[in-house]
């Protein structure tokens, strides 16, 4: 083993685990009940058992109950959801392990809700061929406390930043303390990135997904797919900011004019797409602020009580976060019948690409989760997690975080153990400090702000146009000349400057492949695109990094003749189903 | 800003708000055993640390007018947040 003590601390494991969410806690526990002896450590920004989305989202688990068809779920996620950019073969893989998966968690943590030995479970809306059931968000603790009497390792309050390889091999990786910007430096023959996936810290709640995981597996040389299916948005109240759920059911304009059955069909399985690009052209045209009608929102009488209340599944820790939050946010916001609202970006770039057994292109290293919920191919053309199909983000974490962590613990298994380069990781441990020594220089988070300008606006980001997106990546470009000047105050600012640098790679990602897809489809709304062309778009869009630095993209032909389901002759534009 | 208020004579010095906090807006004192809300401008408002204090020694306190990235492009005179 290299001897890289010079640098600060080092730690050996077989398979370090970057990122302590429900994606990372799974893959984990999965590696070492796969091969126990194998020495797993999780690298945490923030605390494992607390980080990541698990525990401040619904707690709400997608699954097909046994009474769900597999089949019928995945051509009505072809039809309604994935607009046949899906793997469908993994798709339905992700569909028929869905029990046995939730089952697997419950004997890790025993927090599913069961009445009579069956598991309580909902339909979402009637309609829907899929289930829901609930865990209580101290899941997470559960698991992390679980993962520990395996006898997994853990490091908090450390941020890793790059990965270490050995002739294209991963081989480990560096990162430094959040607490006082000490070096950390981690030699494994395999990492898997739980990091999530990109939210820009543009929603609060959302913003431990900053990229970090994304940007150092590009900067290895891992191929990404499907990174220009995001962002995700969301109607929000204007000032609470806070997603409300229904909210496009029942929106007005300034004249009254209700505008919900114009854009959206009766079998809509979730948030979509054009909800925000009828807000954007409403408000271009002059007819905003645009309202929601609460009195007409079924959806939010219909849910409420599946996440703040307590009559559907038995979760405190859910019912005291919720009813927290909301109750102030509806007291910050309109207190009326009618709010103003506007689409909240919540991001979810997740574009890692991956194969069945959660490997990237890069040997030794896999990913779970938001990271690479697009790049696998599983959703198709839609945003990352939950996507259009609430639920999915904790069972695909989990669906990922399985296969990733018994992935990982087979590739040790095999014995081949890379070595890493010193002068690589004297190289990376140097820029990763470096904005600690400059003390002229761009504030960390003048960039990160920079960054949010340019993905943020609906134009830009969600209603489409070459020209507009032109703009924005040009505000990408502009900003990237910026990022070597970085500077941060100490190891907190560090992290943003590391931020910055992953969110503008990010911001680039998206532009660039979405310039390519000339047509609209799901999620993707181009207004110079309008129509779905199945004749020339059934494709994968991927990017990898070049020997330069720049950006390659080329495509590959979805395989879908080969797939269960295939798209009919007459397809719909768009979001409309 | 939003602020984090702690209630020094309720605190009992578990650490919970520290690891509850995903953005590293809590650290922590070893030597009094007390939260310091080293980094307020971070905060999100998700509350975390403050339902999940068994003392109930924490509030957080969201300041709603906090600056917003542009929701449309160009300048467009629209703009979210801020007193309405």
């Amino acid at each position: 083993m290299t001897d890289l003590s010079h640098l600060g601390r080092v730690e050996q494991a077989d398979v370090v685990v970057i990122g302590g969410g429900i994606g990372g806690l799974v893959a984990a526990v999965a590696a070492k009940e796969k091969n126990p002896d194998a020495d797993v450590l999780v690298v945490e920004r923030a605390t494992a058992g607390w980080a990541g989305q698990a525990n401040k989202g619904a707690g709400i688990w997608w699954y097909l109950a046994p009474e769900d068809d597999p089949d019928t779920f995945v051509k009505f996620h072809c039809d309604h959801i994935g607009h046949y950019i899906e793997d469908q073969d993994l798709l339905g893989q992700f569909g028929r392990e869905s029990l046995a998966t939730i089952e697997r968690v419950d004997g890790w943590t025993h927090k599913l809700q069961r009445r009579d030995g069956e598991i309580i479970h909902k339909r979402f809306k009637p309609f829907l061929p899929w289930s829901l059931t609930g865990m209580d968000l101290d899941l997470m603790r559960v698991l992390a406390r679980h993962a520990k009497k395996l006898g997994v390792r853990f490091i908090d309050k450390t941020s890793l930043t790059d990965l270490l390889t050995d002739g294209g091999r991963v081989a480990g990786a560096v990162g430094f303390s959040l607490l006082d910007g000490s070096p950390l430096v981690v030699q494994a023959p395999a990492a898997i990135i739980a990091t999530g996936g990109q939210s820009y810290r543009i929603m609060g709640m959302w913003s431990c997904q900053r990229g970090d995981g994304l940007g150092m597996a590009w900067r290895a040389g891992a191929e990404m797919r499907n990174a220009e299916w995001g962002p995700f948005a969301q109607l929000a109240g204007i000032r609470g900011k806070e997603p409300l759920i229904g909210a496009e059911d029942a929106l007005y304009n300034a004249w009254h004019e209700k505008l919900s059955p114009r854009f959206r069909g009766e079998l809509e399985a979730d948030v979509c797409g054009m909800t925000s690009a009828t807000w954007y052209k409403q408000m271009m045209a002059g007819n905003g602020p645009l309202v929601t009608f609460h009195p007409e929102n079924w959806m939010l009488a219909n849910t409420t009580e599946d996440v703040e209340g307590g009559t559907v599944w038995d979760r405190p820790v859910a019912v005291k976060f919720w009813t927290t939050l909301i109750s102030r946010v509806r007291a910050a916001d309109a207190p009326g019948a009618f709010l103003e609202v506007y689409p909240a970006v919540l991001g979810e770039l997740s574009p890692i690409k991956v194969d069945h057994h959660m490997a990237t292109t890069v040997p030794g290293l896999y990913a779970c989760g938001n990271a690479c919920y697009n790049g696998s191919g599983l959703p198709g053309a839609v945003p990352a997690s939950p996507g259009r199909m609430r639920g999915a983000g904790l069972y695909g974490a989990t669906f990922m975080g399985i296969r990733a962590g018994e992935s990982a613990a087979a590739q040790v298994a095999t014995g081949a153990a890379p070595q890493a380069d010193a002068a690589q990781a004297e190289a990376l441990v140097r820029e990763a400090l470096a904005p600690l020594e400059r003390a002229d220089g761009v504030p960390a988070m003048d960039l990160v702000k920079a960054v949010q300008y340019a993905v943020n606006p609906v134009g830009y980001s969600i209603y489409k146009s070459e020209e507009r997106m032109t703009e924005a990546l040009g505000i990408v470009e502009g900003l990237k000349e910026r990022l070597p000047q970085v500077k941060a105050a100490d190891a907190h600012y560090l992290v943003a400057a590391h931020d910055a640098r992953n969110m503008a790679l990010s911001a680039e990602l998206f532009y660039r492949t979405a310039l390519e897809r000339k047509e609209s489809r799901g999620w993707f709304i181009r207004e110079d695109y309008p129509e779905r062309d199945d004749t020339d778009w059934l494709k994968w869009i991927n990017a990898a990094r070049t020997a330069d630095g720049g950006m390659r993209i080329w495509t590959d032909d979805v395989p879908v003749a080969d797939y269960p389901f295939q798209p009919s002759a007459a397809q719909p534009a768009a979001e409309r189903s | 800003m939003n602020q984090v208020l702690i209630d020094d004579d309720a605190c009992t010095g578990c650490k919970t708000c520290y690891r509850a906090c995903f953005a590293d807006v809590i650290r922590w004192d070893a030597e009094a055993k007390r939260p310091i809300i080293a980094y307020p401008e971070d905060c999100v408002h998700c509350n975390f640390c403050e339902i999940s204090c068994k003392d109930e020694a924490l509030k957080v306190v969201a300041d709603w007018d906090l600056p917003y990235p542009p929701v449309l492009e160009r300048g467009f005179p629209y703009t979210v947040g801020g007193p309405r």
